[in-house]
């Protein structure tokens, strides 16, 4: 039962495989990195030859970019400012969470034995949204972008204003509640792709070890996993969505937040677009074909 | 793909992740209220008035957070 006993540790916090100085570095930092090497690659592959007429993995990968580009573009005129950040946002998350279904991240690493005597596998790969500091990293980003967006398109005056509120005499009640709503938008954000993805990875390890107990039944120890690796996958797809969307909606309601509508949005601080009627000129059309 | 029609809806994008969004922080705001109350109260040793004040602000934030929400739909 060596095997199933590793597979059913479960620990929240990631854990350190070595440490430089004050440098310590964790299986969910290799997550990261991994991840980003596969994006930083696919990009490079992609913009190395690209063709007018895609062909298949061309079109693979533009076609995720293309549809979350079609997205943003509906929603203010100002899209093109936050357009990037809302890809790469979706991008990363999607990658760092279907990297924990490859066969060997959170299963293969080095055999431990804590203070208690018990024996743990540390992984030498966990998905790196499996990690809080990784989740809420990318909502800190998240966050200072959409309130330096408020800033940008409000001014300092408009946004404090904002966060003061309406009327003026009911500023010490308003204020705090102003800034615990603005603070939730953060917490929201990271605590529900970590607790989703985390939640993901304990429940496909649970099952796994379940199925390696009754491995002579062959149908239930293959069929079993393999069901709950399809709904991580869809889940995966989904909590990556989900953090994308909610980031392009924060920018906008701040954006709307200082009376700021559609209509105005060309009149006010913030970069004015050449034309609020969205088009996809700037992502590659796999429609060019 | 690049026909009006075609492209995905946005204020349908948007309703989508508020409607993932708003219950975690209704539940979140009056949390970080109630523990912002509850460091001030033991760090100042002046139980229970700011848990109370931090947990009826929270609450009053959770409010706002579906009024704002609310009046962000009824814009578009």
């Amino acid at each position: 039962m060596a095997a199933g006993d590793a597979l059913l540790h479960v620990s929240i916090k990631a854990e350190e495989l070595f440490s430089i100085g004050p440098l310590h570095f964790t299986n969910s930092m290799v997550g990261a990195l991994l991840a980003s090497a596969i994006l930083l690659i696919l990009a490079w592959v992609f913009v190395r030859r690209p063709e007018l007429v895609p062909g298949r993995m061309q079109s693979l990968i533009e076609f995720p970019i293309e549809w979350m580009a079609d997205i943003v573009s509906g929603s203010t005129s100002r899209w093109r400012g936050y357009v990037a950040l809302v890809i790469g946002l979706f991008l990363m998350i999607l990658v760092a969470n279907w990297l924990g279904l490859l066969p060997g991240v959170g299963t293969i690493g080095l055999a431990h034995t804590d203070e208690a005597g018990v024996k743990e596998l540390v992984p030498f790969v966990r998905p790196a949204s499996a990690d809080l500091n990784f989740t809420l990293g990318l909502a800190i980003v998240a966050f200072i972008v959409f309130v330096a967006w408020g800033i940008r398109i409000n001014g300092v005056k408009g946004y404090l204003l904002e966060l003061i509120g309406e009327p003026r005499y009911m500023a010490p009640l308003m204020f705090p509640i102003h800034l615990i709503s603005e603070v939730s938008r953060l917490v929201s954000l990271s605590m529900r792709l970590f607790g989703n993805v985390f939640a993901g990875e304990v429940l496909l390890g649970t099952m796994l070890a379940l199925t390696t107990a009754a491995v002579f039944i062959l149908p239930l120890a293959f069929f079993v996993p393999a069901i709950f690796l399809g709904l991580e996958l869809l889940f995966g797809a989904v909590q990556a969505l989900v953090f994308a969307l909610l980031a392009m909606t924060y920018i906008t309601m701040a954006e709307h937040e200082g009376g700021h509508d559609e209509e105005h949005g060309a009149e006010g601080h913030g970069p004015s677009e050449e034309s609020a009627t969205p088009t996809t000129a700037h992502a590659p059309s796999p429609s060019a074909s | 793909m690049n026909d009006d029609e075609d492209r995905p809806d946005a204020g349908a994008s948007k309703s989508i992740g508020i409607a993932f969004d708003l219950g975690l922080r209704l539940g979140i705001a009056v949390i970080l209220g109630l523990g912002g109350g509850l460091l001030l109260d033991s760090w100042l040793h002046t139980s229970p008035i700011f848990t109370l004040v931090g947990m009826l602000l929270g609450i009053g934030a959770a409010m706002y957070t579906i009024w704002d929400v609310a009046r962000d739909a009824m814009r578009r």
